[in-house]
Formats: structure tokens, C-alpha cells, sequence
């Protein structure tokens, strides 16, 4: 015990002194800024609408103006229509409304006309507007339509309609589709860092290989078995510090809710890390020197995340692609989180976690095997 | 009482035998040469003593205890000092030397106290502070051998100690390893410069194809080849010297040429000189001098061994 404690001082020491070791503690952050940069932008924003009104001062017109003005998050602005079309094409707004001449009349004959939605966002922008703004119009419409072009019938009812008697109740649903994609993307990014940091981590052993040290660590009366866990403990404990920084940092910071308990999440991103430290000790096993693992790391890590939708969602990917996905570790975790974030117990998900636990199993296998039938003193562990 | 003993020891690497059924002893208070063409089976040897490597066959004890029983109890009375130097480049001298003494249990005060004491005992007590990347080849060594001691080995090995150094870090060396001899340490001593071998080692194991040779102190060493002689020809140039043409004059031995010196091992009987100088002539090298060299371990080796020792 008294050897592991002054081998993992010894590591740590050696890797806050370099500016890269310092680098990886952090990259799981910007990860997940990096994410929320990609991802998080179309979540919480208002929708900017201008409006023009060339349809004067008419009742029924100002309300629908109101009506615009007072939908959940949607910041009305009155303009003019040239003003409008540049301010929509600099993108200073998101949609437009024109309320054109003779707007209320046609609403007031049930036939409503001369409203035009402008966006060069698209539908997903003016769908809302519009969907909106038609069941405000629809009723006023059936209004002019029931009362057949009888203005005093019609400003009667309509007035009662305004009063509340028709009132129309709106309630907001959270979406959580965006808080999903968010969760899901910074995960990946997360987790593709802490596989490039393990890597780093396991990467001593190599460096003291080429340094030599570690023929002289192992004429000590330290075990080369020591040695190694004392490299996977201490790569143990900076993976769970990455990821309980980066879980507050979500949190606290960036305001982004998993809605995963902390405990179900910091638990499948514990089970990752011994996997992602199996397979830097795998890659650790099969290289010669350090630029081998570092090419070694770049060729397994970065596509492996790509497959698994560490960078951007795997529903991008064919059905092929997705397929391959599953005999990668990563796919496994995201997977896990999905399955949590739609409702699912971490005790029901006890294949994906076996799945996980198999793979570390494998990693490790095979590189203590690798290690064992090595005969070069100079490599040997 | 002897500190080191190996018995039939054999390491194989496939069907080739780097150490060949190897018998040796080193004695308690030896500073014990381990001398070796590139390839000869030292390193071998020295790292199964160290316990880096397991043989195939064969045992060794250290201080009358089996090493692959205690190996805990071999590796905590063992100093090694590698060939390469195996320091980090990244934590400073008194770092370095006191994260390597830790590694055999010591702590606290005798771990300050055995750092600065290491430290001192190679001179570079003032550069405790300093980092390795600016230190010069020589001081780097000797912070190699630093790591090494500081935990007061009893048998303390040295794989090539002095390679690239200055000569002055060089002398520094040789007497720190007279002076740890003079403290108590048994030293098993690597070189391929035969003078520091012949300078400071009171016996001599000649190893080749993986197997001892010869073992004694130099002066029995010398005694074995006092039936040949060595004969040095100064020439202007050695390049029309015709190596095969002298090896055919009866008696000779062995030739090795030099830039401008023709180096003739002979049998001591045989009066070969006037056809070896003949031959110089004819083949139009320019003579310049003509010796008789008293033996030396370098015609040891050469004699028994058939190459250099920087082969």
C-alpha cells in the first residue's frame, strides 16, 4: 500500500507538471462547451417577430397584435415592411407578421385575408406563428362568418370574446427533445475526452519505458503489478474528478439538466472510465513507443466516437453504420443515458452495464496477456 | 563470504543461450570487472540478478539467500546503476534521488538525510534544486549513480558507468567507486574502457557466448598469456597493410589495424618479427616504430576471446 501511495504521489507530481496533463483534466469542460455551442443554441431563445399593421386601427387587428404580443416567448417589434424584410434577411428577426389593408374586414365577413407570415427560417420558425396567430383569427373568423356581415351582431359577440367568454387558455409544455440532445452530445464529448485522458494517463508507462526509469522502478523492491495499478488507480480517480466537475459544471454553470439522477449517471460514467482505462492500457500493451500509442489513440478513438455518436447524434448515421456502433464501448454508455433520460431504471438496464463491464474485462485481458509475453526487459511490465 | 553466487545459470531466448550455464562468485569487499564484447551475455546476466529477468535455468543467491524465494530481500540490497541513465528529466536532483529511495521503504528523516547524504557523495549536494536538462552528461551520470546508493545497498552494480563523460567526471566516478568499496559496498563493475577496469577492479570475469572464460585478479589474467607476445608497428599509414598476408606468417595470432598502428598478437616462441616486418615492407607501409607490449587485459581478451572488447 505504503508503494502504491508513493508511486500514484510520484505519477501525479509528473503530471501536473506538464502542460498537456494540466490540458486533460480540462478538456471534458470544453467538450461540453464545445457542445453546447453546437447544440444548445435553438434552446430557451425568443422568437424575434416584427410586425406591420397597414391595416389602421381597427379592433380586431390591435388584438391580433396583442394576441402575437402575449404569446410565451415570442418578442413582437412593430416596424414597417421594408424595415421588416431587411431586418429578417440580416437575421435580426426571426419571422414577420403583415397585417395588410382590410385585414379585419375580411375577418369581420368569416373570410380572413391579407395576413402574410414572412420567415426565411422556414416553417419550424413561422409554424408556431402561424398555428397560433390561425386559432385567434379561426375564432374571430367564425364569429364574422356566424353573424353573416351584421356588424353590430358582430361587434357584440366579439366583445364578449374579448371579455373572456371565448377566451382561449394556452399552457406550455417544457421541451425536452433540445435538453436531450444537449445531454446526449455533451456526454459524447465527455466521454471522448476521458478516453483520450486515460490514454494519456496510461501513457507514463511508456514514457518511463523510454526514459529507462522503469527498468530501474522495477530493479526497486516495487512489483511491476503495483506500479500498474498505482497508474490505473490514480487514472481512476482524475476520470471520476472529470466527470463530477463536469457534471457541476453542467448543472451549476451551463444550467443543463440531464434529468438523470446524479447517482444512475455518475454511476454508467464510472463503469465507462474502467473501460476507457482497459482499452488505454490495451493500447499501452501493443505500442513500442509513445508516438505509436498517440497514433494508436487518434485511430481508435476518434472514429470509435464517431460511430457511437459521441460528435453528432448516430440517427445521422446509416442503419449500416449504427449497426457497427454496437460492438463499440461508447455506443453502450450513450445508449445507457438515453435509456435513462426516457425513464428507465439503472437496475433494468443491466445488459447495457454488463455489456460495459465486459468490455473492461476484454481490454484488460488482453493487455495483461500483451504485457506478460513481453521478453524485452526494456518494454516488459 | 560470498555476497553474489551464481550456479549453472542459464538464460535462453529460443534455441539461442544469451548466458550459457554461467558459474561465478563475487565476494563480500570485491570490486568484481564483468568484461564482455556487446552481446557477450552481461546485461542478461546482470538483469536476472536484479530480478528483471527469470532464467532458464540455473540459480542465484545473494548474501546465501535464493533470489527468486526473496526477491523482495535481493532487489532492497541491490543497487543498480543502468547504462543508460534512467532518471526523470522533469523533478530535480534531490526529487529524483529521494522518489528512488522511497521505492525501498525509506521515509521521513532517513529518507532526507540518505538523499543529501547520496546527493553529496556524488557532488551534487549544491545542485539539489537543479533539474536534470541542465545538467552536463557527467553530472547526469553521477546523479544515476546518486539514485542508486541511497539506500545503502550491500552489492551495488554498474553497467558502463562512464560512458560519454568528461574525463574529468570520469575520475570523479572511478574514486566515488573506490571510495563506496571503502564504505563496505561489494561492486560488480561493467566498462568497456579496460583501463578503468585494470584501475580499479580487484577481480576479473571475462565472459563471451554467454559463458565465463576466465576469472581471476588481472595479474592472474596476464599470466594466462604469457606464451604470446603483442607487437605494435607504427606505420605512416596503415591502409596498404594486407591483414590476410600477416596472419599467414607463422606464429601470429591475431592482427588488428589502427589509423597508423599495425597491432600483432603473437606465440611468444616463435621469431616471427623480421617476416612481419617484411612483410610491411613489401606491401610499401611506411615503418615508424617497433614495440614489444608488456600483457595487458586488453591481449587477455583479445587472446582468449578472438575480438575486441569494443566489438
Amino acid at each position: 500500500m505504503k508503494d502504491l501511495l508513493w508511486l500514484m504521489r510520484k505519477m501525479s507530481v509528473s503530471m501536473l507538471r506538464k502542460k498537456a496533463g494540466l490540458l486533460f483534466l480540462v478538456l471534458p469542460i470544453a467538450g461540453v462547451l464545445l457542445s453546447m455551442l453546437i447544440y444548445g443554441s435553438s434552446n430557451g431563445m425568443d422568437l424575434r417577430v416584427g410586425i406591420v399593421n397597414r391595416d389602421g386601427d381597427e379592433a380586431v387587428t390591435r388584438d391580433a397584435v396583442a394576441f402575437v404580443e402575449g404569446l410565451d416567448r415570442v418578442k413582437v417589434v412593430m416596424t414597417d415592411e421594408e424595415t421588416l424584410k431587411k431586418d429578417i434577411s440580416e437575421g435580426k428577426l426571426d419571422s414577420g407578421i403583415v397585417f395588410g389593408q382590410g385585414f379585419a374586414a375580411s375577418v369581420r365577413e368569416g373570410k380572413p385575408e391579407r395576413l402574410d407570415i414572412l420567415s426565411v427560417k422556414g416553417a419550424q420558425v413561422t409554424a408556431y406563428v402561424r398555428a397560433m396567430l390561425n386559432s385567434f383569427v379561426g375564432n374571430a373568423a367564425s364569429i364574422g362568418s356566424a353573424t353573416d356581415g351584421d356588424a353590430a351582431a358582430f361587434d357584440r359577440i366579439y366583445a364578449a370574446y374579448r371579455e373572456g367568454g371565448f377566451r382561449m387558455k394556452t399552457e406550455t409544455l417544457e421541451d425536452t427533445s433540445n435538453r436531450k440532445d444537449v445531454t446526449t452530445q455533451s456526454m459524447g464529448y465527455l466521454i471522448a475526452f476521458m478516453m483520450f485522458s486515460a490514454v494519456n494517463m496510461s501513457e507514463l508507462i511508456l514514457k518511463e519505458k523510454e526514459n529507462r526509469t522503469f527498468l530501474r522502478l522495477l530493479s526497486s523492491p516495487v512489483r511491476a503489478r503495483t506500479y500498474v495499478l498505482a497508474n490505473v488507480t490514480l487514472n481512476f480517480i482524475i476520470l471520476t474528478v472529470q466527470i463530477v466537475v463536469t457534471l457541476i459544471f453542467m448543472k451549476t454553470i451551463l444550467g443543463i439538466d440531464s434529468g438523470i439522477p446524479y447517482g444512475s449517471m455518475i454511476a454508467s460514467l464510472l463503469l465507462f472510465a474502467l473501460a476507457s482505462i482497459g482499452l488505454s492500457l490495451l493500447i499501452v500493451a501493443f505500442a513500442k513507443s509513445s508516438p505509436m500509442a498517440n497514433a494508436l489513440q487518434n485511430l481508435i478513438i476518434t472514429p470509435t466516437c464517431l460511430l457511437a455518436g459521441c460528435y453528432f447524434p448516430a440517427a445521422f448515421m446509416p442503419d449500416s453504420v449504427r449497426k457497427v456502433a454496437n460492438f463499440i464501448p461508447q455506443h453502450w454508455l450513450l445508449d445507457t443515458i438515453d435509456k435513462l433520460q426516457n425513464g428507465s431504471s439503472f437496475g433494468s438496464l443491466y445488459l447495457n452495464l454488463g455489456i460495459l463491464l465486459a468490455f473492461t474485462a476484454a481490454f484488460t485481458l488482453i493487455a495483461v496477456y500483451r504485457f506478460g509475453r513481453n521478453n524485452d526487459t526494456r518494454m516488459f511490465v | 563470504m560470498n555476497v553474489l553466487e551464481i550456479r549453472n545459470l542459464t538464460k535462453k531466448f529460443g534455441d539461442f543461450a544469451a548466458v550459457d550455464n554461467m558459474t561465478l562468485s563475487v565476494r563480500e569487499g570485491e570490486i568484481f570487472g564483468f568484461l564482455g564484447a556487446n552481446g557477450a551475455g552481461k546485461s542478461t546476466t546482470i538483469n536476472m540478478i536484479a530480478s528483471l529477468l527469470r532464467s532458464t535455468k540455473g540459480e542465484i543467491d545473494l548474501l546465501g539467500r535464493s533470489i527468486s524465494a526473496n526477491a523482495r530481500f535481493a532487489k532492497s540490497n541491490i543497487g543498480i546503476v543502468p547504462q543508460d541513465i534512467a532518471i526523470y528529466e522533469d523533478m530535480t536532483a534531490y526529487e529524483n534521488v529521494r522518489f528512488f529511495a522511497g521505492l525501498y521503504g525509506l521515509r521521513g528523516e532517513t529518507l532526507k538525510e540518505r538523499t543529501a547524504e547520496a546527493l553529496e557523495f556524488v557532488g551534487l549536494g549544491d545542485k539539489h534544486k537543479s533539474y536534470p536538462k541542465n545538467f552536463s552528461g557527467g553530472m547526469k551520470r553521477r546523479l544515476n549513480i546518486a539514485c542508486a546508493i541511497a539506500h545503502r545497498p550491500k552489492l551495488i552494480i554498474m553497467d558502463e558507468p562512464t560512458v560519454g563523460i568528461d574525463p574529468q567526471s570520469r575520475n570523479y566516478i572511478l574514486n566515488s567507486v573506490k571510495k563506496l568499496n571503502e564504505m563496505g559496498s561489494t561492486i560488480i563493475y561493467t566498462s568497456h574502457y579496460m583501463e578503468e577496469v585494470e584501475e580499479i577492479c580487484t577481480r576479473i570475469a571475462i565472459v563471451d557466448h554467454g559463458k565465463i572464460i576466465a576469472d581471476g585478479t588481472k595479474e592472474q589474467l596476464k599470466s594466462i598469456i604469457t606464451d604470446t607476445k603483442e607487437i605494435w608497428i607504427g606505420v605512416r599509414s596503415a591502409e596498404p597493410v594486407q591483414v590476410e598476408a600477416l596472419k599467414a606468417i607463422p606464429g601470429v595470432l591475431s592482427v588488428r589495424v589502427e589509423e597508423q598502428t599495425v597491432m600483432v598478437s603473437s606465440k611468444a616462441e616463435v621469431g616471427n618479427l623480421n617476416r612481419i616486418i617484411q612483410q610491411l615492407i613489401k606491401d610499401q607501409a611506411e615503418i615508424r616504430s617497433v614495440e614489444e607490449q608488456a600483457p595487458n587485459l586488453e591481449a587477455v581478451f583479445l587472446t582468449l576471446t578472438g575480438r575486441n572488447l569494443r566489438d
